[in-house]
Formats: C-alpha cells, sequence, structure tokens
C-alpha cells in the first residue's frame, strides 16, 4: 500500500518548509545587518570565547600603545631638559675658559661669577621640568621639586624609576637619573655639576693667581667629566626612546593581526551572506508559489 | 419454496440505509477534517445473511443461498497504536530539548556576548584603567576612573547572577504550576480518568465510543511532552497511564494518583525543569562559574594590591569595591610616582580570570548549542512520525470525496433496485390475470 497522503499534511509540511526557509533567511539577515557571524555563544561557542579573548587583548594593546606614547612625550620633555642644561653647562665652560685667561679684572671676573651663578640657577630650573604636572627628574617622588631655586642644591628627589609597559613581561624605564649628573652641590662635595658650577662661581669671584690655576685645570676638567657624563644621560634617554618607538610600530602591527583575527572568527563573510540570502530569499518564493498552489488542488474542484 | 414476494424491497432497502450511514460517515470526516487528535473512520459494511432456499433449483433440485441486503457492521476508527507509541517517545524527548534551549537561550541573552556591553568588556574596560592609571599615577581622575570601572564591574557581575538566579528561580516555579492542583499534569488527569468510565461504560453498551478515544489519546499526546508515559489498554477499555517515573499510575481506571514526586530522569519538560534547577544543573554550574571568576580576579588583584584590599567578597552576589579613589595603590613604595603595582595589576590581563570566563561563556555557549542540536533532531523524528499518524488516521479529502461519489452512487443505485422491484410488483398485482 503506497503513503495516504492527506490534506493536513499537505498543508503541515508546506508550513513546516515555508517556516525553514524563513527561518535560515532571518538568520542571514542577522548576519547581513550586524556584520557578525557570531551573535550569540551558542552560535559558535569556541568562537566566541576566542573572539572574547581578542577583543581584550586589541584592548591591551591599545593600552600599551597609550603607555609608549606617552613615555616618549614624558621623554622628549626630558631629553629637551637635558639639551638646554648641556648648551647652558657649555656656555660655562667658555666663561670658565675666559675667566682663566687672567686678563680680566676683578669687575670682569665679578660679571663672569654672577653669569654662571644664574646659568647655575638656569641648570635647577631645567631639572625641575614638569610633564602633565609631574617632575621628570624626581625618580618616583613625581610630586617633589628635585632641586629648590636658590642657594640650596640638595636633590630632594629618589632613584626610584617609572616604568612604562612594553607588552605582557616587558617594560622601560623613562625616568632619566639627572641627580647622578646634576649631584646635591657643593655641601655634598660630589664633583657633580652643581658642585662644580658653585666651586667656578666661588673661583672666579675669589680671582687670585691660585684660583684662577685652579679655573685652568682642576675646575676645567671636573666640568669636562661631567659635560661627558650629562652626554651620556642624553644617549642613554635617546636609547629609551628609540626602543619605545620600535615597540610602538611592533603593537601597531600585533594590532593590525589580532584585529584581522578578531574579524575572522566574528565577522560574517558579507559577500558569501549576500549571495546565500538571495539564494534563501528564491528558495522562500518557491516554498510559498509551491504551497499557494499545491493546497489548492482538491478533488473539490473538478467535480460538478 | 418460493422466495417471500417482498423480499427484494427489503433488500434494496438495506442497500439505501446502509450506503446513507457511510454517506454520514464521510460527512463527519470531512467536517472533522481540521480537528485536532481527530482519527477518520470509516463504515465497516457486511453482506446480510442469506435467506436459504431449499432444492429449488430446477437442474440440481439443490437449494441455494439468496443475499438479503447489506447492513453496517461497526464505525471504525483507523488507527496504529505502534505509531502513537512511537510518536509520544520523541514527543518527550522534544519538549525536554524546548524547555531546554527556552532556559538556556535566557542564560546566554543574560550573558549578552559578545557585545561592547557584557562583562568581557568591563573587565578588559577594567584593566585598561590600571593601564591609564600607570601611565598618569598621580592623576586622580585615573584613580577615580579605576575605582568607577570597577564598580561597574562588579554591578555587572552582581546583575548577571541575580539573573542566573532567577532563570532557575523561574524553572522551580515553572514546575510547580505544571504540577500543581491546577495544573496541565492534574487537569489532563482528571479528564483521561473520566473518559476512561465514559469509554468503559459505551464498551459495555456494544458502542464503539470512537471519538471519546480520539479525545483521550490527544490528552495522552498532550501529556508526553511533559514527561515520558507509557499507556497499557485494559480489557475493559481504560487506558493505565504510567507517568514520568512517579511511583504509581497517573491514571489508572477512572483513579487519578496526583500529586507525585517525580525525578529529573522522569523525561521531558517536567524532567527537563528538575534538571535546569538541581544543584549540579546547567544554571547551578553556570553561577559556580561565574563565583569562581569573581574569586580568581578579587584574590589576584588583592594579592597586588597589597595597602589595602581592593575587592572584597568572593562571589558573584558578594564582590565589592573595598577602595576609595584615594586609596588606591599605584605602587609599592610611598612614592606618588611610582607605578609598578599599576603595572601588575594591568599585566592579569587575559590572565587567569579572563580565562575562567572566556571558559564560562564557552560553556554557556555550547549547552544552549547542544540543547538545539537535541531539539532540532528531536523535532524532524516528531514531525515524521506525525506525518506517518497523519498519512494513517488523517483525512483526505480527496478520498473522502471519492468515497462520496461512490457511496452517493450505491444510493441512487440500491433506489432504482427498489423503483425495479416496484414496477415488478404492480405488474403482478394490478396486471396480472386482469
Amino acid at each position: 500500500m503506497s503513503e495516504r497522503i492527506t490534506t493536513n499534511m499537505i498543508i503541515g509540511s508546506t508550513l513546516a518548509d515555508i517556516n525553514a526557509a524563513q527561518t535560515t533567511m532571518t538568520r542571514s539577515q542577522e548576519e547581513l545587518a550586524s556584520g557578525k557571524s557570531i551573535l550569540e555563544p551558542s552560535d559558535n561557542p569556541y568562537g566566541a570565547s576566542q573572539a572574547i579573548t581578542l577583543q581584550s587583548s586589541i584592548d591591551g594593546l591599545t593600552a600599551y600603545e597609550h603607555g609608549a606614547q606617552d613615555g616618549v612625550s614624558w621623554l622628549n620633555t626630558s631629553s629637551s631638559a637635558l639639551s638646554s642644561i648641556a648648551s647652558q653647562a657649555q656656555r660655562v665652560r667658555e666663561l670658565v675658559l675666559q675667566g682663566a685667561s687672567g686678563i680680566n679684572s676683578p669687575n670682569d671676573m665679578e660679571d663672569i661669577a654672577e653669569e654662571v651663578e644664574q646659568l647655575t640657577e638656569g641648570v635647577k630650573q631645567d631639572a625641575d621640568t614638569q610633564y602633565a604636572g609631574q617632575y621628570v627628574f624626581s625618580g618616583t617622588l613625581t610630586g617633589t621639586v628635585p632641586y629648590k631655586p636658590g642657594a640650596e642644591d640638595a636633590y630632594q628627589g629618589n632613584a626610584g624609576t617609572i616604568s612604562r609597559a612594553l607588552g605582557p613581561g616587558s617594560s622601560v624605564n623613562v625616568a632619566v637619573n639627572l641627580a647622578s649628573v646634576l649631584g646635591s652641590g657643593e655641601a655634598a662635595a660630589d664633583g657633580k655639576l652643581l658642585d662644580t658650577l658653585r666651586t667656578i662661581a666661588k673661583n672666579l669671584r675669589e680671582g687670585t693667581p691660585a684660583a684662577v690655576e685652579t679655573l685652568r685645570t682642576t675646575d676645567l676638567h671636573a666640568l669636562d667629566t661631567n659635560l661627558n657624563a650629562l652626554t651620556g644621560l642624553q644617549a642613554e634617554a635617546g636609547a629609551v626612546t628609540d626602543q619605545l618607538q620600535l615597540a610602538l610600530s611592533r603593537i601597531s602591527s600585533l594590532q593590525d593581526a589580532a584585529t584581522t583575527q578578531l574579524a575572522n572568527v566574528q565577522d560574517a563573510n558579507i559577500a558569501q551572506v549576500s549571495i546565500e540570502f538571495s539564494n534563501q530569499h528564491a528558495a522562500f518564493e518557491a516554498a510559498l508559489r509551491a504551497g499557494a498552489s499545491i493546497v489548492q488542488e482538491s478533488l473539490l474542484e473538478f467535480l460538478h | 419454496m418460493s422466495i417471500p414476494t417482498l423480499q427484494g424491497l427489503q433488500t434494496a432497502l438495506s442497500g439505501l440505509l446502509a450506503n446513507q450511514e457511510a454517506i454520514d460517515t464521510t460527512g463527519q470526516n470531512i467536517t472533522n477534517a481540521n480537528t485536532e487528535g481527530y482519527s477518520r473512520q470509516t463504515a465497516i459494511l457486511q453482506a446480510n445473511d442469506p435467506l436459504r432456499i431449499a432444492a429449488l433449483s430446477p437442474v440440481t433440485g439443490e437449494g441455494a443461498q439468496l443475499g438479503t441486503g447489506v447492513s453496517v457492521q461497526t464505525i471504525t476508527r483507523i488507527h496504529d497504536t505502534y505509531l502513537d507509541a512511537e510518536y509520544r517517545n520523541q514527543n518527550t524527548a522534544l519538549g525536554a530539548a524546548n524547555t531546554d534551549v527556552e532556559e538556556l537561550q535566557q542564560a546566554q541573552g543574560a550573558f549578552d556576548e559578545p557585545s561592547s556591553s557584557g562583562l568581557s568588556a568591563q573587565l578588559s574596560a577594567f584593566w585598561s584603567s590600571w593601564s591609564e592609571l600607570a601611565d598618569s599615577p598621580t592623576s586622580e581622575a585615573a584613580k577615580v576612573s579605576v575605582v568607577s570601572v570597577a564598580t561597574q564591574l562588579a554591578d555587572t557581575l552582581h546583575q548577571l547572577g541575580s539573573q542566573l538566579q532567577a532563570i532557575e528561580g523561574q524553572a522551580v516555579a515553572q514546575y510547580a504550576s505544571l504540577t500543581g492542583p491546577a495544573g496541565t499534569v492534574a487537569s489532563d488527569a482528571e479528564q483521561i480518568a473520566q473518559l476512561n468510565q465514559q469509554i468503559k461504560l459505551s464498551l459495555l453498551a456494544h458502542q464503539q465510543p470512537n471519538n471519546l478515544e480520539d479525545r483521550r489519546d490527544l490528552l495522552i499526546d498532550k501529556l508526553s511532552s511533559l514527561a515520558a508515559v507509557s499507556v497499557t489498554t485494559e480489557a475493559d477499555g481504560t487506558d493505565t497511564i504510567s507517568f514520568g517515573n512517579a511511583a504509581k499510575p497517573l491514571v489508572e481506571n477512572a483513579t487519578v494518583n496526583w500529586p507525585q514526586a517525580l525525578t529529573s530522569a522522569a523525561g521531558g519538560q517536567l524532567g527537563a525543569l528538575l534538571s535546569l534547577s538541581s544543584p549540579a544543573g546547567a544554571l547551578a554550574q553556570y553561577q559556580d562559574g561565574l563565583n569562581e571568576f569573581a574569586a580568581t580576579l578579587a584574590a589576584s588583584v588583592n594579592a597586588l594590591h597589597t595597602a589595602t584590599p581592593f575587592f572584597k567578597g568572593a562571589t558573584a552576589a558578594t564582590l565589592e569595591v573595598a577602595v576609595t579613589p584615594a586609596e588606591v595603590q599605584t605602587s609599592s613604595e610611598k612614592a606618588a610616582g611610582g607605578n609598578n603595582v599599576a603595572l601588575a595589576i594591568a599585566a592579569l590581563r587575559g590572565g587567569a580570570a579572563d580565562q575562567r570566563y572566556a571558559a564560562l561563556v564557552e560553556q554557556v555557549g555550547s549547552g544552549v548549542q547542544n540543547a538545539q542540536a537535541s531539539q532540532a533532531n528531536s523535532q524532524a523524528v516528531v514531525n515524521t512520525l506525525s506525518g506517518e499518524r497523519q498519512s494513517v488516521s488523517g483525512v483526505s479529502l480527496d478520498e473522502e470525496m471519492t468515497n462520496l461519489i461512490t457511496f452517493q452512487r450505491g444510493y441512487e443505485a440500491s433506489a432504482r433496485a427498489l423503483n425495479a422491484m416496484n414496477e415488478m410488483l404492480e405488474t403482478l398485482i394490478n396486471h396480472t390475470g386482469v
């Protein structure tokens, strides 16, 4: 016996077909509207957890990028302060040579000493440079002025390091240890730049042949040593800046890679979904047409 | 021996009556073509006992049997009890799958992943706020931002936890309402018991209670989506129905045994509800996962934020931010510009807490995916079985129209025979020997 096909079976299967066609069409429509192939975790559980992880690592890379950019700005501020200190120290060196020439009157020597003292004050001002309200040369005591204006030359900061993260487990120190070059002045007698500058000013003002001799030999030598150390510090800051720039370009390519990966995981293939949508739409229309004609067909049409 | 003169009239009359009854049955089928649970009926025709005519044959002198027409033996419904049992088995599986999908999808909806507003986005924002603080450790705004982002994260966690709890509560309430004194189980069972009684009485009166049986079958079909049913038809025509894994039959003759205890092994919607809301059920597992996430997050942040615990509480419901912006610790030393603690906390991104949460989302997604797959499977099987049942029991209008013509013609032909008989008698009575 062949299977009986009843009127309600035809209606039921037609309805089921139309519903199925409509469901797949709605799904494609949602994918097209959102641009995503994963709308809920159940669409692809592993993909969804991967998308969450990737999104977080993209956010993390953005945070590293901000940190590195901030570090570059911090170091640029520090570097320009270092350059300014270096040029002022260079000017002091010229003045020392001038003062050591032995042809200056006591008044001239006094003028030179005064200029050296002004330059010393300028160096301290440069050391008090701030970036975004933080003193860049105070170590981690960024709220403390590293050098007070005036005669007091003691360093107020610490030797702490300030890190910027470049990636998981990798960071650089952006705090330039200027105190290692400037020192804590005459009172500390540490032979650092501030001590040297104060000594130079004192010897200039003294003006005796012995003092001039000291200027020419010991003081000039000490100043050159300090200048060398300063140049070393500038090079160090430059190297860290380069490291940050390098990290920035690496972070940017990592961001591209992660974004592409995220797109591969969760984005809908618009071209493919569009074509599927057209197919589904055609199938849906066909199901409707077939339903409309098959449900109408009945023996009743042909009986009189 | 001769034939009774008026026998032919009686024979033709029986044809008229039988065809009329068959036409009535066809009409019943047509009008009930769209009635849920209706099984098509057919009038079983049978030739009447013949008249024995002795020694009539002029050739052999033997007797003969003369037919005396037709009568309707019974009106039966066309039905396959094997298909019924199969259908109900699969319907139980479908009821469970539907419930799983519905409840688990609600849980999945509560997670709202992947999105820019879900917990994962809040967590990512939390780590980012620590990165920002590490860049400017003296900034008050950055500290305020850390605390407010963390508070939002904790709020989202509370909401998610309480939503999951609410979904579990709904499952419990739904079970209670279905199985309660005014619930579906009780009312369906009560109706089945009444139908049992009526069917028994009809059978005692030698009437075939087709429509009552259809109604009873339909009720059993509906019960089968709630829990597994098995039906035993007794000699008196009553159905004994065992339901889920209840100790006693739900319906026995005209007696209803309800309420009874079920377990998650009952199958169907009720079994699924019990299983979902059980202490080891999916909803409890999700809440455990969320609590683990909260504990991991609090422990890993607090281990680095040593000055004072950053978070207090270690469950989804109790996790709170325990610090004010001024208490946010950026550095392990007292220096304002230090940022080693902020950097270390920012570096927790992608760590144990993140991984726990991502795994939870994957678990939730897989739960829904599996439930959807088994829903689709059960639905397909139920559709097939439903089609097979329709094929056996459903009304085909084309077939009924054909039957209608057949019986209509049969009726007309019987009337014609009656007419011929009448004319014959007319000849005999009025024109013979006159």
